[in-house]
């Protein structure tokens, strides 16, 4: 395919079988021949499943108004990382809308490490460094010498650890540490995007195959992006052009919980701080549906026959059925009763908690 | 990739088995690998009729939605129930137990390959 990015591991993909799409400028594989649903199982029934997920991108914040820069570019508090620690934020823009969600991590005092989304990368990259000519700061993007894994799974310890010189056991929730695997500089950091314990491997690109190889004969599953995003959607994670969006605040996204107004300035604070004290314009829900029906991206969600909103993700769960989640008019946000128009049909669908299904992340 | 010599097929990727003036209709092994996993298979109504090329169920797998249309013309007296508990039979076994609907022929038919027609349009 001409004009698709590929990832280090591609090869490994084509090898495996990988079945391959265009997503985010890159030719990424959909799923293996095993398919979706056997990938999915392996992730949430105790093995560990193994994700490409080096599309993404990597930004490294140096200097020493390093904390200043972050402070003032991302919404979350970062004075309260500690070295080691990660936090998921978000870039606002002006109008206090999403440029991106993204991780911070913090090396050291004056070192932090951000992670953002393939299909953001320039526009982020463009963004920070136009912000960055404010302060005494070094923005990098390291994102085409970077190859991202996620080992995600109840088994991801166990077949991470025999790689690693560091004691993964003493690696939290949201924190990492900086570690050999095998004979590569890494970072690896407890997060991931699918509800299970695992983590995810920054590395050099010249590892990848060799680091990737290593954790397949372990017995690590390769694992495609319909298995992921299924992964994340049962969680209710919020996915950048679906959930989030520059059209949408935190206030909308219930995302306030990455926002905090009380830190001080902050692009976008202003705005967001209008937005509250006005009300969202619409409201992220969840919901299942009661019938059978598979709610889709943008199908309209009805309430007493009305359009109220649309699906900006849904799925058939294996374990919860019809799931989605939705935006909806802000006076339906405590409404327990509502529909999904599939094929010109509402389907009765009642308001529902996330995770759809028992997040098994180590808190 | 299986494709039956008894069978007759569609360019939309549907097979249709005719015996005397009934017809049954289902989704083809190059289909349903297309596709993916199939997670769920929505079915007609018993008594409708279908004119040739009408769509007549939907099968979703995990990321795709399609429809699947009728090759020759009938009216429904058979639907397979047994996919909506177990819609993967479309993927374990597309030619038999992932049959999707019988209907009694009355009307034309659209255009019908044989195997060894079909085989070919898929190398295409």
């Amino acid at each position: 395919m001409t004009g698709l990015a590929h990832t280090p591991l591609h090869a490994e993909h084509i090898r495996l079988g990988g079945k391959m799409v265009p997503f985010a400028g890159f030719d990424m594989p959909v799923q293996y021949p095993d398919g979706a649903l056997k990938e999915y199982t392996a992730v949430r029934e105790g093995a560990a499943g193994l994700f490409d997920i080096s599309h993404m991108g990597q930004v490294r914040v140096t200097g020493p108004q390093a904390l200043d820069f972050l402070q003032y570019v991302t919404s979350n508090d970062v004075s309260k990382l500690v070295d080691g620690q990660v936090q998921y934020s978000a870039l606002l823009n002006e109008a206090g809308t999403f440029i991106d969600d993204i991780t911070t991590y913090r090396i050291a005092d004056n070192k932090y490490y951000l992670c953002i989304n393939a299909a953001n990368r320039h526009k982020d990259v463009a963004h920070l460094q136009t912000c960055a000519s404010d302060f005494d700061v070094a923005v990098l993007d390291e994102s085409d010498d970077t190859t991202l894994l996620a080992l995600q799974g109840a088994a991801a310890q166990k077949l991470l650890q025999p790689l690693c010189n560091v004691d993964l056991e003493a690696v939290g929730y949201y924190r990492f540490a900086e570690c050999r695997l095998g004979d590569a500089q890494a970072i690896v950091s407890r997060t991931g995007y699918t509800g299970e314990d695992g983590f995810e491997l920054y590395l050099p690109n010249a590892a990848a195959s060799v680091i990737w190889n290593a954790l397949l004969a372990a017995g690590a599953v390769p694992i495609g992006l319909a298995a992921r995003d299924m992964l994340r959607t049962e969680m209710g994670y919020a996915l950048y052009g679906h959930e989030i969006s520059d059209a949408v605040t935190p206030v909308e996204a219930k995302l306030m919980w990455i926002t905090k107004l009380d830190k001080g300035d902050f692009l976008g604070r202003d705005a967001v701080v209008a937005r509250k004290a006005e009300g969202a314009k619409q409201v992220l829900i969840a919901l299942k549906l009661s019938e059978r029906g598979i709610p889709r991206e943008h199908y309209p969600v009805l309430v007493d026959g009305e359009v109220s909103g649309e699906v900006t993700s849904g799925m058939h769960s294996p374990m919860a059925g019809g799931v989605a989640l939705a935006y909806v008019k802000p006076e339906h946000a405590a409404q327990g009763e509502l529909a999904v128009e599939i094929r010109g049909k509402a389907v009765a669908a009642l308001r529902a908690t996330t995770p759809f299904v028992r997040s098994n992340v180590r808190k | 990739m299986t494709i039956p010599a008894d069978l007759k097929y569609t360019k939309e990727h549907e097979w249709v088995r005719i015996e005397g003036d009934t017809a049954t209709f289902g989704i083809s092994d190059h289909a349903q690998e297309a596709l993916g996993d199939i997670v769920f298979v929505e079915l007609p109504e018993i008594g409708r009729e279908l004119a040739p090329g009408d769509a007549f169920a939907v099968v979703e797998s995990v990321k795709a939605v399609s429809d699947v249309y009728a090759p020759v013309g009938g009216e429904i007296i058979e639907v397979n129930e047994a996919l909506e508990g177990e819609p993967e039979k479309i993927n374990t076994d597309s030619y038999g137990a992932g049959w999707i609907v019988r209907v009694k022929i009355n009307g034309g038919s659209g255009e019908l390959l044989d195997a060894e027609a079909y085989a070919t349009f898929l190398k295409e």
